[in-house]
């Protein structure tokens, strides 16, 4: 399936603030992560490290094979979650972050996600949602587990 | 393996890359994490303000900086068998297309715990006229074994 580039495509749809619940899960879909998606990823922000791109510099590697790098879960966020997702709403700023690794993610993982809004508050006349995130590879083993605040747009 | 954990000491300074930011970063970012905001891609919306903030124009995705941050460490920590096990980061100012930035850690504190060791660094992210950009911490773990 192509992914919706369009941000505006089902904005109607997504949750605002006011109707954001804490404490509720988010709907989320599973997503195979695959070597072209780390590897253009790693790309974007210039990490050529041979970990990500040679096959047999990983292999002999403490991993034993391809890995993606720890920040992946950048390219996971919108992946595993669907258009009617609030983390798409147009304008949602992204106001930091903390997140902490457990194993890498490699080629070929089937990845899932759990996620939900632990709080929201307003602040200084802003709008904060502070969400929850955890990744799993396909044995329910935890890649990383995060949290973000973000600043809605309503 | 593992010899830089006795050779670092708190101070201890990691230097990133420099990271020069065009639209057509930001737009091949859009594409990597496919995080299609229009914050980053619409100057005509960017046009407008934001509750209290005004952009003036479409921003660079604020999870480059973490992208580039977690770069930096990494290259660091792999050379030496050592983990990148956290990283937290805000952003304090918006980086736009013509800006370069580059991060920059500084070994806060370190840690031995019953299982393994660890190095904390603080994290800032400067621009071309030296203003810090985005700030964070990380923790790197150096197991006593190797990990896989």
């Amino acid at each position: 399936m192509e992914f919706e580039t369009d941000f505006w495509r089902d904005a109607a749809e997504r949750k605002s603030w006011d109707a954001i619940v804490p404490g509720e899960p988010r709907e989320t879909v599973p997503y195979v992560l695959t070597l072209e998606a780390i590897q253009k990823y790693c790309r974007a922000v210039g990490d050529m490290h041979p970990l990500y791109f040679d096959e047999e510099y990983a292999k002999e590697s403490v991993y034993g094979g391809l890995i993606a790098p720890p920040s992946i879960h950048i390219l996971l966020m919108f992946s595993c979650t669907p258009t009617t997702d609030w983390m798409r709403s147009p304008g949602t700023i992204n106001a930091g972050q903390s997140w902490t690794y457990n194993i890498p993610a490699r080629p070929g993982d089937t990845i899932s996600l759990q996620a939900r809004a632990l709080d929201k508050f307003i602040k200084r006349d802003r709008l904060f949602v502070i969400h929850d995130n955890v990744f799993f590879n396909q044995h329910g083993e935890v890649i990383c587990s995060g949290r973000g605040w973000t600043i809605r747009p309503n | 393996m593992n010899d830089l954990f006795s050779a670092i000491d708190v101070g201890s300074r990691v230097e990133g890359s420099q990271f020069a930011v065009t639209r057509e970063t930001i737009r091949e970012f859009c594409d990597a994490s496919l995080d299609y905001n229009p914050l980053h891609l619409d100057d005509e919306y960017m046009k407008g303000s934001f509750g209290r903030t005004q952009f003036g124009g479409i921003i660079m995705h604020g999870m480059t900086n973490f992208g580039l941050i977690t770069r930096m460490i990494t290259d660091w920590a792999h050379e030496w068998g050592a983990i990148q096990r956290r990283l937290e980061t805000r952003w304090l100012i918006p980086v736009k297309p013509g800006d370069t930035i580059q991060p920059f850690a500084t070994v806060k504190s370190m840690k031995t715990t019953d299982e393994s060791r660890w190095a904390v660094l603080e994290i800032e992210v400067l621009n071309q006229g030296g203003e810090k950009v985005a700030q964070g911490e990380a923790q790197v773990e150096f197991p006593v074994r190797e990990a896989a």
